[in-house]
């Protein structure tokens, strides 16, 4: 990257199951305004506004960014919409850090957003097609099989997911945005609850939520407007791969591993457990936070269930590498932004602007997006020191 | 089966939404079904109907409501010779751009007329409302010419 770029505000809604107070517009501009005032800045201090959704069909708003310019500021700028599934909020914030890296622009606003209360994103995600049998499955049933391929390969105890669906509700209990707080949420409630996708429990998935999360992005000269430290981005990947093809491996896909090696490579980091302080990882589903583990080398293939329940992953048993420490996508899930959420709060902790959910001290942070059949990848690392 | 005679299958696609109408349009809608018409001012000074939530030109957040007035001049159409199925009359009519009674912008809506032929720019037009307004953009039913009202 040519310049250096740094986070100088992020903004979030309150996620919740229904916004029916706000439009469309009114959600996203919830979180701009408070990115804008967390940077201390206004609308007309921006060069250019970068949008993510999920898909159209989701929510049925064909290109959302025209209807959204007016709530943006946007009028008479440029403005960009990225598309790329779940991992749309990660993508969208390196395709607006790098408007910035590239020398174009010195302060770009990146909004990303989800009102599930009023979109079909369950069945949207599982069209029919013609002359193929129709599922009806919805993102479990996509990522049931693969779970149950990683418990085989791992032979990883049957309860790794569920201490992960109390330990990320224990930290979005700490976290005044989550969407879900269960302070007393125990592993006997998460094993009694419904199994929806086997072996995926109602209470292992994340929830439907309304919301928006905001950045602002701003160049090396310009990150002193405000009151916070910048939040220094040390490398920002992405990676594709189709969702079918013959050898694929969908458990630990190849687009992931290489994703993070790119931005480790960036940042300077060879061993992401020691070197990181904490990370803001996409868990949609339990397991995915032991499978992630592997895949992101945090852990060898097949023993990144041992840290999930050693407890390495959790700030409250003080573990070493707390994982989603705002409760992560398990607490709050407005798809669009979700991504963004884990960026924004990887920058949130190495400013020393996470609260109560707060990683002592952390100065290097990583934030991860997937998307898709587990299929488009999207990572930066951010960090309290200049690069 | 011949290379010329491919497979084809009919292909429908449907979801439902919902949509929360926020604030500004819903005081607009609301206002419909109490047949008041109401329109925000923007920071330039303009009122703007029906009215929208961020002002284009500073991206401020608009909550001035005016109530404009039920008539209006005709700015400009689009006549429909042979309505079809989805359209609001089964005889010809008009698309027009409505500037009411103390508003600068126009708005669109839909203007009974017996022939184009009496439509010109700056003819007077006043709001028709149905029997049972409900909070929609057609408890205005349409927009009628008012006799020896072209300015």
């Amino acid at each position: 990257m040519a310049q250096l770029a740094a986070v100088i505000g992020t903004g979030q809604t309150k996620y919740k199951t229904k916004r029916g107070d706000v439009s469309i517009a009114g959600l996203l501009r919830e979180a701009a305004v408070a990115a804008l005032e967390d940077a201390g800045l206004g609308f007309d201090d921006i060069d250019a506004v970068v949008i993510g959704k999920a898909p159209d069909m989701f929510e049925g708003v064909v290109m959302p960014e025209c209807y959204l310019s007016d709530a943006l500021g946007a009028n008479g700028k440029p403005m960009l919409r990225v598309h790329t599934a779940g991992s749309v909020g990660g993508s969208t914030a390196l395709v607006a850090a790098s408007h910035v890296q590239s020398g174009t622009f010195r302060r770009v606003l990146t909004v990303t957003f989800e009102k599930q209360s009023e979109s079909n994103a369950m069945w949207a995600l599982s069209t029919p097609q013609p002359f193929s049998v129709h599922l009806n499955a919805g993102a479990g049933g996509y990522f049931a099989p693969i779970i149950r391929e990683y418990m085989r390969r791992s032979k990883a105890p049957y309860d790794v997911g569920i201490k992960v669906a109390v330990k990320d509700r224990l930290h979005g209990a700490r976290n005044p945005l989550a969407h879900l707080h269960k302070p007393d949420i125990t592993m006997a409630e998460v094993e009694e609850s419904m199994m929806l996708w086997d072996p995926i429990r109602l209470l292992e998935a994340c929830p439907s939520s309304d919301g928006a999360c905001a950045m602002v992005i701003a160049a090396e000269d310009a990150v002193d407007s405000s009151a916070k430290p910048p939040a220094w981005i040390r490398g920002g990947a992405m990676r594709s791969e189709p969702t079918l093809y013959a050898g694929r491996d969908e458990v630990n896909p190849r687009a992931g591993r290489d994703c993070a090696a790119d931005v480790y490579r960036q940042a300077g980091i060879s061993d992401p457990r020691r070197q990181l302080n904490c990370a803001e990882i996409y868990v949609p589903f339990s397991w995915y936070e032991p499978m992630w583990l592997e895949n992101l080398g945090f852990a060898e293939e097949g023993q990144g269930w041992r840290l999930t329940m050693d407890g390495a992953t959790s700030l409250d048993e003080g573990g070493d590498i707390p994982w989603n420490p705002s409760g992560g996508v398990l607490s709050s899930n407005p798809i669009g932004a979700s991504g963004m959420i884990r960026f924004a709060e990887a920058a949130r902790q190495v400013r020393g602007d996470a609260g109560a959910h707060q990683v002592a001290g952390a100065k290097l942070a990583m934030g991860h997006a997937y998307g898709g059949g587990a299929q488009f990848f999207a990572m930066w690392i951010v960090g309290a020191d200049k690069p | 089966m011949s290379p010329a005679d491919p497979l084809t299958q009919d292909f429908e696609l449907g979801f439902t939404y919902t949509r929360s109408t926020g604030p500004v349009v819903g005081r607009f809608l609301t206002g419909l079904r109490e047949r008041r018409i109401e329109g925000v001012r923007a920071s330039d000074g303009r009122v703007i109907v029906p009215p929208m939530e961020y002002d284009p030109d500073t991206a401020a957040a608009l909550e001035d409501f005016v109530e404009v007035g039920q008539e209006g001049e005709l700015v400009s159409w689009c006549w429909v010779s042979e309505p079809r199925a989805a359209h609001p009359f089964e005889r010809p009519f008009a698309w027009g751009m409505i500037r009411l009674d103390g508003a600068d912008v126009p708005m669109v809506h839909c203007i009974a007329a017996d022939s184009e032929q009496d439509l010109v720019t700056g003819a007077r037009v006043r709001a028709s409302w149905v029997d049972e307004p409900r909070g929609h953009i057609s408890d205005i039913r349409c927009f009628e010419l008012v006799e020896g009202g072209a300015s």
